[in-house]
């Protein structure tokens, strides 16, 4: 029996395998893809991760089900913290972060996993689009262990030659010292998520590179869509459907609305 | 549709200590021969109504909302018209004060409002119209600002932000090499506050605040850098419960507390009640009519109906009505 899915169930299962167990995972808000993936990973596989929403630290292993957020700012998601990770102080701790995984998205990506949330437009003081601003992303993405780019959507206008602002460095002007350049402790972005395909970045120039094309879409299709070259390896592989039972959980104990396949 | 003020709970004072008492906590009571207490040095009390704590705010003020958002008192300030405010805050609840013409200038790391709100709609419309000025920042950014406030530095070292467009883009935040060890940070300016609003739990009369649940994650930053803090709390607890477990205490000398029960109202008070999401959607739907289409009727009329009308938070309360509080009553 063949299954059916959504793109972003497919994406969440695919993000939820590549979290391991005993990390802490922290998720901003309207990120639909992460939160479904960190809820998931957390009861297929991780016991010990910690879950880290809104500014509280939780291990919700144990629930039949954890629910995503549907509007707003909901503070439900926070029941059965065990704690705050910052009783207010925020940040006080950032050398213990290298065991954090964090997710962005981004108005723009450019070749080398820099994002912009800031706006868009030649002129910072004239923007044509504004965005909704850095929120953490500048703090977490400089600490963090590694992150991940996720976005919803891949069009020329999303990955752009250069980012009109940048409020994440992803690997800087590129290379493997694009960061240590900049003095930035984290790991960096490992992977980007998109509705068309996965990226990750190449070894020596730490420009994005296709990974795997996603069910029915096409490298020229992928191509027409990116606004600079992309890396392409000789050999392209389909994305690897969700399992069944991952789509079972995601679907009875995590997207109980479906906030996934809508 | 009135509704009666809501009544402070009852205090105690120590004019009810029976002679032979010991003193308590420190304060001396001068008992008479007949028993009574005779001149009583009273500890001052800090809370406040409602009009008396928006009257701290003026026009041109750096103001700071917490999260959650101390909502009853965004919706004084819209009422009384207060002008031209830097505000420090993030959300919706920052888009509601732009919406009601208070805001001049955003010092906000976020301003989308969650979930299926990308970006604030009518933050968006005023800044790409340059209605408004936005210091641009991140949390990182901002809680480093207003620490270098709160200790009283020119500015704070941070991280977060080098490699990025912030210190292009926002003029005041600084690259600078450390004397230390020669490495490029950021030196972020102080982020001094006027009045910083907060929504807690609990108080007592002297201002000792208790966040049950935890405090919003901003909200010890803002108070340490404001110059006036007030709290509006769900509840005014006996000072005995606040001495029952000073750890809990999570501002201990709040400049004034003000007591409006559901005062987080449309949005979520934790260990109270949840957000209404309703009210919100439609607050949204009205702000992007206004912001994207250029039909402000719907956004004008919620704020006529439930901020600008309202003369107290109680009738307030009573136009939102029972049943709703009562169906978000959980957490």
């Amino acid at each position: 029996m063949s299954l059916s899915y959504s793109i972003p169930e497919m994406l969440a299962c695919l993000l939820a395998a590549d979290l391991r167990d005993g990390e802490e995972l922290q998720v901003g808000v309207a990120l639909p893809i992460p939160e479904a993936a960190v809820r998931l990973a957390h009861l297929m596989h991780g016991p010990n991760m910690e879950l880290i929403f809104l500014g509280a630290r939780m291990n919700v292993h144990h629930l039949e089900q954890i629910p995503m957020p549907a509007f707003g700012w909901d503070c439900r998601v926070v029941r059965w913290a065990e704690s705050f990770s910052d009783r207010g102080h925020r940040f006080d701790q950032v050398k213990d972060w290298g065991r954090r995984v964090f997710f962005v998205g981004g108005i723009q990506v450019d070749p080398y996993g820099n994002t912009n949330l800031i706006g868009v437009g030649d002129q910072y003081t004239r923007l044509k689009f504004r965005g909704p601003g850095a929120v953490g992303t500048p703090s977490l993405t400089t600490h963090v262990g590694r992150y991940y780019i996720v976005l919803n959507s891949h069009t020329p206008r999303t990955f752009v030659p250069r980012c009109d602002f940048i409020s994440s460095v992803g690997w800087g002007d590129g290379g493997p010292e694009g960061r240590s350049r900049l003095g930035l402790p984290g790991g960096g972005p490992k992977y980007c998520l998109t509705p068309l395909c996965v990226m990750d970045f190449t070894e020596t120039e730490k420009r994005l590179r296709l990974v795997s094309l996603h069910p029915g879409v096409t490298l020229e299709q992928v191509r027409a869509q990116t606004g600079f070259e992309l890396v392409v390896p000789p050999w392209i592989p389909i994305t690897s459907p969700p399992c069944a039972e991952a789509l079972r959980i995601l679907r009875t104990r995590v997207d109980l609305a479906g906030a996934l396949r809508t | 549709m009135t509704a009666a003020p809501i009544n402070h709970t009852p205090r105690f004072i120590v004019d009810v200590v029976p002679a032979q008492c010991e003193p308590r906590y420190g304060i001396k009571v001068p008992i008479g021969k007949s028993g009574e207490a005779m001149s009583v040095a009273i500890r001052t009390e800090r809370l406040i109504e409602e009009t008396a704590a928006v009257a701290r705010v003026e026009s041109g003020m750096t103001l700071a909302i917490g999260e959650p958002a101390p909502a009853a008192l965004i919706r004084q300030i819209i009422r009384r018209g207060i002008r031209d405010l830097t505000v420090v805050g993030s959300g919706l609840a920052l888009d509601l004060l732009i919406a009601g013409g208070c805001v001049r200038k955003t010092i906000s790391y976020y301003a989308g409002g969650g979930v299926r709100v990308a970006v604030a709609p009518m933050f968006r419309r005023a800044a790409e119209r340059g209605e408004i000025n936005v210091w641009e920042c991140d949390e990182g950014i901002l809680t480093s600002g207003l620490e270098a406030a709160g200790k009283g530095l020119p500015f704070m070292p941070w991280r977060g932000g080098v490699g990025t467009s912030l210190p292009e883009i926002n003029p005041d935040l600084k690259l600078f090499q450390d004397p230390i060890r020669g490495e490029t940070l950021l030196a972020v300016p102080a982020i001094k506050v006027d009045v910083a609003l907060l929504h807690a739990s609990l108080a007592d009369v002297y201002g000792n605040v208790q966040h049950r649940g935890g405090p919003g994650w901003i909200d010890l930053f803002l108070q340490r850098a404001a110059t006036y803090c007030i709290v509006q709390v769900e509840k005014i607890v006996p000072n005995e419960q606040i001495r029952a477990d000073p750890w809990a205490t999570t501002i201990g000398r709040a400049d004034a507390v003000v007591r409006l029960p559901w005062g987080a109202h449309p949005w979520y008070s934790r260990g109270w009640y949840i957000q209404d999401t309703p009210w919100l959607s439609q607050y949204v739907s009205a702000a992007t009519a206004a912001a994207d289409r250029d039909e402000p009727a719907a956004l004008q009329s919620l704020l006529t109906e439930y901020c600008r009308q309202p003369q107290s938070h109680a009738e307030y309360l009573a136009r939102i009505g029972l049943p709703r509080l009562l169906a978000l009553h959980e957490y």
